[in-house]
């Protein structure tokens, strides 16, 4: 047999060479994640002896507290409930942020940016991730946490937390607004104003699709989306941009409610 | 006899014991560093062979993880163990649980601690289970082939938040009661399921159900109003039947990671 | 040429015998030492919180009426259902017997007509003193502290007991002279 084809003589080659860019979990990997660990064990042992947890007056039915906080990691969801009703702010906009968080895998389409950071390579799958988490969820509990106060008011971090401070707080439905602001006065009616609420929630949806007609043609992230997939995004984009939207009309005109439908106990 | 002798001696001890047939049956490789007994130690290793023996250098860069998924599961470790401590004194029963709380805080050795570490503990797992959630994101981990873990990660995060809402009763002050209070009343808010939520009317109609007596509100209240039965409900769940839940969940978590091609990296 | 895997090289050197130990080894002795007394010290911190500071039981001492309440000769059991506790006035004293057995621990029951104390658990049997005659008891009742207080009434502290085989139903705290 030639040597090269004889097994005993065949060449040997370190294992490790075959993964030049691969390291044993022990001890590097396991060294990193023990140090961490510890100092992580270090500060919150610190943390507990040195801060105590609060314990505040035995649980009292008839007496509730001004303000009534739920707990930090809800208060962006109970700012919500300033600018939505219950049903919106405490069940669907929650539900729907799970479900879209849980979609996001299937709607981002960019085969970049796996494994590493980047912002150029996935710039609007970024910027909306960071909206959301940043902007809306980590404000609004800041917001929830410092600046709210008696009455679920606005209180400086610096002011005392007045009880009796009144806020006069005069809200219009938008289509009492529109219907002051421009003289149509037949928009007054109750079954007029909800259709003139849901008329203006579908044309503010369909700026989905009218955007999908206009630039879906050219633009190559769309195209591979393929409309299904758009129209998720899209409408879960759309959402998302409702609650700024919403905060911000209740700020400058006061608006209330967008569409008022009594029928069925919901107002949006 | 000197250092040197003692050190001696030790040594020819330490021989003995770990040569020793009871030591070899518990410890079945030696501790020199070699390659295979590193790889040994994990592979062999009931714990640790939850990770693979070899990984990608950037893999264990603080910078890359920041080990904030780690830190989350170190978080739950450290909270199930504070939590069963607590457990000792703690009864679910409206008439004792405040007490307790102080009894705890003030009568137990060591209790104080044991409770401020179980509730900071808390707050830093839901800080850092969003913290993990944002890196996994910025590092766009959840793309093919680790979307369902992602999914898994999301039910996760919300078990987390519910872990900490049901645990927030128990102490049974005025913060517990009237948080909870803020956060069940949200759930009578539910469409269809909920007493006050749209379409309720009509629900009603139909089914005769989705009063105050019954809806997704008393569901989790154990009645109509946040009281004896809603602390013992969230006692159960907050002890038992949500950590078997998410333990479970974690299961799947730490196995997808695996399964999917290990900590994720540029290709 | 064929060339080997690199044979297996232990990668930490020991002290020789000139240095006691290695910084490898010191920090390996360190480490170990460290990671065993944080176990140890936890262990004993489990242990200590497992007995709180404070109990909250039943306050021991009770008042039992007037001396003027018994009958000579008789074992009242007024107190037996609140208390665990019987009084019995003979010969000039009054003492408090506790009613519990000294074999496992059950309630015995006074039989007036044979004058002594029964045990239905497995049948002890002790003399109308409390001495333990039959069955498999292994000593006799335990007597209470009992006193008079400034106002005349007797005060039983359970806290305080007396036993017979060590002698102590001499002790006058365990009786009250009439």
């Amino acid at each position: 047999m030639a040597e090269s084809q004889d097994p005993s003589k065949k060449q040997l080659i370190p294992a490790s060479s075959l993964s030049p860019d691969k390291v044993h979990t022990w001890p590097h990997l396991v060294r990193n994640e023990f140090i961490v660990g510890l100092i992580a064990m270090i500060g919150i042992t610190i943390w507990s002896i040195v801060i105590d947890a609060p314990l505040e007056e035995p649980a009292n039915p008839t007496r509730t507290p001004n303000p009534s906080k739920a707990p930090w990691y809800f208060l962006g969801l109970q700012e919500m409930l300033v600018y939505f009703d219950p049903w919106m702010a405490g069940v669907v906009l929650p539900s729907l942020i799970i479900v879209g968080l849980m979609l996001i895998p299937y709607i981002d389409v960019n085969p970049k940016g796996a494994g590493y950071y980047t912002f150029r390579e996935r710039k609007f799958a970024v910027s909306m991730f960071c909206f959301g988490f940043l902007v809306l969820w980590i404000f609004l509990i800041t917001v929830g946490v410092f600046l709210r106060g008696p009455g679920w008011n606005f209180f400086a971090p610096w002011q005392e937390w007045d009880p009796h401070k009144v806020v006069a707080l005069t809200n219009v439905d938008l289509n009492m607004w529109v219907a002051q602001t421009f003289g149509l006065d037949f928009l007054r009616g109750e079954v007029m104003a909800a259709l003139f609420g849901l008329g203006l929630i579908g044309a503010y949806y369909s700026v989905g699709v009218t955007f999908y007609l206009w630039k879906g043609k050219a633009n190559e992230t769309i195209q591979k989306l393929g409309p299904i997939r758009y129209g998720i995004v899209a409408f879960l984009f759309l959402t998302m941009m409702a609650l700024p939207i919403k905060m911000i009309l209740r700020w400058t005109l006061n608006i209330k409610y967008i569409c008022k439908l009594p029928w069925i106990g919901l107002n949006i | 006899m000197n250092l040197i002798q003692l050190k001696a001696k030790y040594e020819e001890i330490r021989k003995l014991v770990v040569e020793s047939y009871v030591w070899k049956s518990i410890f079945r490789h030696g501790y020199k560093d070699t390659p295979r007994n590193r790889i040994l130690m994990t592979a062999s290793n009931v714990f640790l062979h939850l990770h693979p023996s070899k990984i990608r250098r950037h893999g264990i860069k603080i910078s890359y993880t920041w080990c904030a998924g780690g830190l989350t599961f170190l978080f739950f470790l450290i909270l199930t163990v504070t939590g069963v401590i607590l457990m000792f004194y703690y009864r679910p029963v409206a008439e004792y649980a405040f007490i307790d709380m102080k009894y705890l805080q003030f009568d137990v050795p060591f209790g104080m601690i044991m409770r401020n570490m179980h509730r900071w503990a808390a707050h830093g797992m839901v800080i850092l289970v969003m913290l993990h959630m944002f890196r996994v994101f910025m590092t766009g981990s959840y793309k093919p082939p680790r979307e369902f873990n992602w999914i898994v990660g999301v039910l996760l995060l919300v078990l987390t938040f519910l872990l900490s809402f049901t645990g927030y009763l128990l102490p049974w002050d005025q913060l517990s009661i009237w948080a909870v209070t803020v956060g069940t009343n949200m759930a009578r808010a539910t469409p269809l399921l909920g007493n006050e939520g749209p379409l309720a009317e009509q629900m009603r109609n139909l089914t005769g159900l989705i009063t105050p007596r019954y809806d997704a509100r008393s569901l989790l209240t154990a009645g109509t109003i946040v009281g004896a039965p809603t602390l013992l409900r969230f006692y159960v769940l907050h002890c038992i039947f949500i950590p078997i839940v998410a333990a479970v969940l974690m299961i799947v978590h730490f196995w997808r990671v695996r399964k999917d091609g290990g900590i994720s990296g540029p290709l | 040429m064929s060339s080997t895997i690199p044979e297996s090289q232990t990668l930490i050197k020991k002290g020789d015998e000139r240095n006691l130990w290695t910084r490898r080894e010191f920090f390996g002795f360190a480490g170990w030492g460290a990671f065993l007394s944080a176990i140890g010290l936890g262990l004993m911190g489990f242990l200590r919180m497992l007995f709180p500071r404070v109990l909250f039981e039943p306050i021991p001492i009770f008042q039992a009426g007037k001396p003027s309440d018994y009958v000579d000769g008789e074992v009242s059991e007024k107190y037996k259902e609140e208390q665990r506790v019987w009084i019995e006035r003979n010969a000039g004293k009054i003492i408090a017997i506790q009613a519990i057995c000294t074999h496992l621990g059950c309630t015995p029951r006074w039989l007036g007509l044979e004058s002594k104390f029964k045990c239905p658990c497995h049948g002890s049997g002790f003399t109308k003193e409390g001495i333990n005659f039959e069955g498999p008891a292994p000593r006799p009742l335990e007597r209470l502290a009992i006193r008079l207080n400034d106002e005349g009434d007797l005060v039983v502290d359970k806290s305080k007991k007396f036993l017979y085989e060590k002698g102590q139903w001499e002790d006058p705290d365990s009786f009250v002279v009439l």
